[in-house]
């Protein structure tokens, strides 16, 4: 058997699957950034699977996206991580169940 | 053949250390799950023949990226909550939807009409720096410069947003002011 | 010849002036000029007396009819504006706008100076209108407003001193009663709509059909429902004009002005329900069960009210009762289908119970309204011209000889004992005992007030006699209460007058009504007006032996108490039980049982909506990672729908 093209969607599937698990199921707000850095690696490892499927020419651009999918994810990373820390420090607390100024 | 046996190992990897992502109980143990995906993802990427793109993903991503989380995590206490549960009566709703959505996409999946040849893994043209600075060639070196601005605006951002007061108070009693 | 429609239209005009009159002075402290009120309130019934006087003169045999214009006309039913002016009617509007007249002349004396002057005499216009209305149609329906008039009328004026919370019950009460005989009225109606259309409602058209020989099957088909129609309609006269069941609120009337006893609840609006009778004599002639009924109630309603009339304090509710009686006297005269001997007795007995309304109004003007008759006596030297008139009046209501009462109550006795071999004798003896009980009640009341020392608390020389204005109409009533019975006395050939005038209407119906009555072969006149002479001479060496000599103490007010108020207020107890009772039990049940379950339907879908309002509601809530879910939810689910609508893949 060789490695097939397919084999590497459904990793990259079930990757987004359990990063988006991880985002939805957990009150840790970092956890809920991880899951987030989780798909974005999943969703990267999508595209150069696909972009190696192409002739030699044709992959390089799939294989530039995820270097700009990266630094992004660093300058979100980044920007989130400073709201996180604006609002642990308003709030005290890490769940995010307690984040919400709205009654009921 | 051995493709595929180093594929299957970098895979178990991943899954399994994304799953200790999900399950894990101090956010700092999570952190070091998600770095240990993020290597044996950079394994897959060098199996498949863009090592550029590994090498920037251990750089950028592991080892800037997640440090920065990690360091967050420390300095915030991040597993202050302990009374917080890991799980509850959400996840017990979210966990289907989930299942259901892997299911419709891998549908979809193996349902479109690809059209290339999906089940050969070619060979390389790999990339290299040179490829992004190239400014013979159709080059990327407007879109590298575009996220040096975005990134330097982040930063800026986030000092902006972080920073305390000037003249206020402490966080706490035991640290004391460096000027 | 002038038209007909002139003799309502006097009346309607002058209660719509006094009523702008009344309106514009009502801001004024002391209202409207009393001279000038006063010329016109007599004016236009004088107006409708002459008008009605000029057709009588000119009146062919057949009568006048007149269509003035279509009312309803719709399919199911059509009504006419018309007037008929035959015997009955002219007969009927004589007496009524001659006698309203002169009431109204006397109350320009008796209600000086009370501040509602002008509305007084605006609602006597408008009674007056409503009255010749009633008695002037063609036809049932327009019968029927007349008659809603009469009773508005009467609300109107019993409850006149508003300020007064009892007079208001009673102006209720009366409009009340009424309107429950309405519904009698009304069903009857609709009874001789279902049996042959709606032109059986006029007079002559009904008359027609039920003597059409070729309509025999439809009139043994529509038997029932004639009868049934013939008891409704009775049912209704008994409201109006006061017998068992519906007669307890004209003793409760007597709470209006006395002009307004005199004219309405003595003289016209309650002998309605008798002239109703009498124009519907046609279908009654062929019902001889509910002519059963008829005398049955008319002879009982006379035997108690003449009972309850010896039982009373009051001089008016003495008179009150008497009415009823008489009233009763009237019903089984109709009852034997003797209908123009009980339209005598309408006659005559207007000019003597108005004589007497208005000598009682006189006594209680000049004791200052004192209307207890236990506490007045020997008025015969203070007020001469009153105890005379009330003298005539009396001597003509318990039947003494040459009165005009003897005549007609001694043809309702005659007429009573010829109807039937067995009944007739039983109904002749319970209407003589209510003749002896009539003049017992009557001395009692002459004597209470007239007779004797007084016994009462003014100071003796303030008794005066009553203006002219109130004098005169007494006069000329006490004329007519002497002399109105000859009219009935047979000159020439055989017949007389009155009946004459009356026999083209009511002639064929009681003709009618006899075949198949066996007819009874009784004394002669004389026997019966000999035996009559000698009840009421009984009544009055009864009366004397008990009340001349001792007079009872006044205590507490007019009403009867102990035995005399079971008899008295029988009726009233009765529609307590079978009305009042009924009507605050459904009341009780609505409110306890119905309302609750509307409140309480509505409750639930108030709830219902609250509750859907919440669970919607809890989507927008503060748990951010539901709403991260939810968000992942809809995407699914657009994806799934798209899918499945053959979508993009």
């Amino acid at each position: 058997m060789e490695l097939q093209a397919m084999y590497i969607q459904v990793l990259a599937l079930i990757l987004l699957i359990i990063g988006l698990a991880t985002v939805l199921s957990r009150r840790n707000v970092f956890f809920i950034l991880m899951g987030i850095e989780l798909a974005l690696n999943a969703v990267n490892l999508s595209i150069i699977g696909f972009s190696k499927t192409f002739a030699a020419a044709a992959s390089v651009t799939g294989q530039i996206i995820p270097l700009f999918t990266i630094a992004v994810a660093a300058a979100e990373a980044c920007v989130g991580l400073a709201v996180i820390i604006l609002i642990v420090r308003n709030q005290h607390s890490v769940d995010i169940d307690n984040y919400s100024n709205m009654r009921g | 053949m051995l493709a595929l046996i180093y594929f299957i190992i970098f895979a178990l990897i991943a899954v399994g250390s994304a799953l200790c992502v999900f399950l894990s109980k101090h956010p700092l143990y999570g952190a070091i799950s998600l770095i240990v995906t993020m290597l044996s993802l950079a394994g897959i990427y060098g199996l498949l023949g863009s090592p550029f793109v590994g090498v920037m993903q251990v750089m950028v991503y592991a080892g800037a990226i997640m440090m920065l989380l990690a360091f967050v995590i420390m300095v915030l206490n991040g597993a202050n909550d302990n009374r917080t549960p890991r799980f509850d009566k959400v996840s017990l709703f979210v966990f289907p939807a989930l299942v259901v959505m892997a299911l419709l996409i891998a549908f979809a999946f193996f349902r479109a009409q690809l059209g290339f040849d999906s089940m050969a893994v070619k060979g390389t043209v790999a990339i290299s720096a040179g490829t992004l600075f190239d400014t013979q060639n159709f080059g990327y070196y407007l879109l590298v410069e575009a996220v040096g601005l975005l990134l330097l605006s982040a930063m800026a951002t986030a000092v902006i947003l972080a920073r305390k007061e000037i003249g206020s108070k402490p966080e706490n009693e035991n640290s004391e002011e460096v000027h | 010849m002038i038209p007909l429609w002139l003799i309502p239209l006097f009346p309607l005009i002058g209660s719509i002036v006094l009523a702008l009159i009344a309106l514009a002075s009502s801001e004024s402290k002391k209202g409207a000029d009393e001279g000038l009120v006063g010329f016109i309130g007599v004016l236009f019934p004088a107006l409708a007396f002459v008008a009605t006087a000029i057709l009588a003169a000119n009146m062919p045999e057949s009568g006048f009819r007149e269509v003035i214009g279509s009312w309803i006309d719709i399919q199911v039913f059509s009504a006419d504006f018309g007037f008929l002016f035959d015997g009955l009617s002219r007969t009927m509007l004589l007496f009524i706008t001659g006698i309203a007249t002169l009431i109204i002349l006397y109350s320009t004396g008796y209600m000086h100076g009370d501040r509602g002057f002008a509305r007084f005499f605006a609602y006597m216009n408008l009674f007056l209108f409503s009255m010749t209305v009633l008695v002037l149609s063609d036809s049932l329906p327009l019968t029927f407003l007349g008659w809603e008039g009469v009773g508005l009328c009467s609300y109107l004026l019993i409850g006149f001193w508003n300020k007064d919370i009892k007079n208001c019950k009673a102006a209720n009460k009366a409009f009340i009663v009424n309107r429950v005989g309405d519904v009698g009225f009304l069903l009857g109606m609709l009874a001789l709509v279902s049996v042959g259309g709606s032109s059986l409602l006029s007079y002559p058209e009904l008359a027609a059909w039920l003597v059409d020989p070729k309509m025999g099957e439809a009139l043994i088909a529509g038997m029932p429902l004639l009868s049934l129609a013939g008891l409704l309609f009775f049912f209704g006269c008994t409201g109006k004009s006061a017998q068992i069941p519906l007669l307890t609120w004209l003793p409760d009337a007597m709470a209006g002005p006395t002009p307004v006893s005199a004219l309405i609840h003595a003289a016209t609006m309650v002998t309605a329900g008798v002239y109703l009778l009498a124009r519907l004599s046609p279908l009654f002639a062929i019902l001889p069960d509910v002519l059963m009924v008829v005398t049955i109630v008319g002879a009982a309603t006379a035997f108690w009210a003449a009972v309850a009339g010896l039982l009373q304090n009051d001089i008016k509710k003495v008179l009150a009762y008497s009415t009823i009686s008489q009233l009763g006297y009237m019903f089984m005269a109709a009852g034997v289908a003797a209908f123009d001997v009980s339209i005598f007795h309408v006659f005559t007995h207007a000019f003597f119970k108005a004589a007497l309304f208005l000598g009682a109004g006189a006594v209680m003007h000049s004791l200052a309204g004192e209307q207890d008759m236990r506490k007045m006596g020997g008025l015969v030297h203070k007020t001469p011209v009153t105890a005379i008139v009330m003298l005539f009046a009396y001597l003509a209501i318990i039947g003494f000889p040459l009165f005009s009462g003897f005549f007609s109550k001694d043809l309702i006795l005659e007429r009573l004992y010829m109807s039937a071999p067995v009944s007739g004798p039983i109904l002749y003896g319970i209407a003589l005992l209510t003749a002896v009980i009539t003049a017992v009640y009557m001395t009692r009341l002459m004597i209470l007030t007239f007779l004797g020392k007084y016994r009462g608390n003014i100071c003796e020389s303030k008794i005066h006699e009553a203006p002219l204005s109130m004098t005169f109409p007494m006069v000329v009533l006490a004329i007519g209460a002497a002399f109105a019975g000859y009219f009935w006395v047979v000159l020439g050939q055989g017949t007389n007058c009155f009946a004459t005038w009356l026999s083209p209407v009511l002639k064929v119906p009681q003709t009618i009504a006899h075949i198949g009555a066996e007819s009874v072969e009784g004394p002669s006149a004389m026997v019966f007006a000999a035996l009559g002479t000698f009840a009421a001479i009984i009544g009055v060496f009864i009366a004397w032996k008990l009340y001349a000599k001792r007079v009872p103490a006044p205590k507490g007010d007019t009403t009867p108490t102990g035995s005399a108020a079971d008899w008295t207020f029988f009726f009233d107890k009765l529609h307590n039980v079978c009305g009042v009772l009924p009507t605050r039990f459904c009341s009780w049940f609505l409110d306890a049982v119905i309302n609750k379950l509307v409140m309480f339907i509505q409750w639930f879908f108030g709830a219902l909506a609250l509750i859907l309002g919440d669970g919607i509601r809890s989507f927008q809530v503060r748990k951010i990672r539901m709403q991260m879910g939810l968000s992942f939810a809809g995407m699914i689910l657009v994806v799934i729908v798209v899918a499945l609508c053959g979508g993009s893949f």
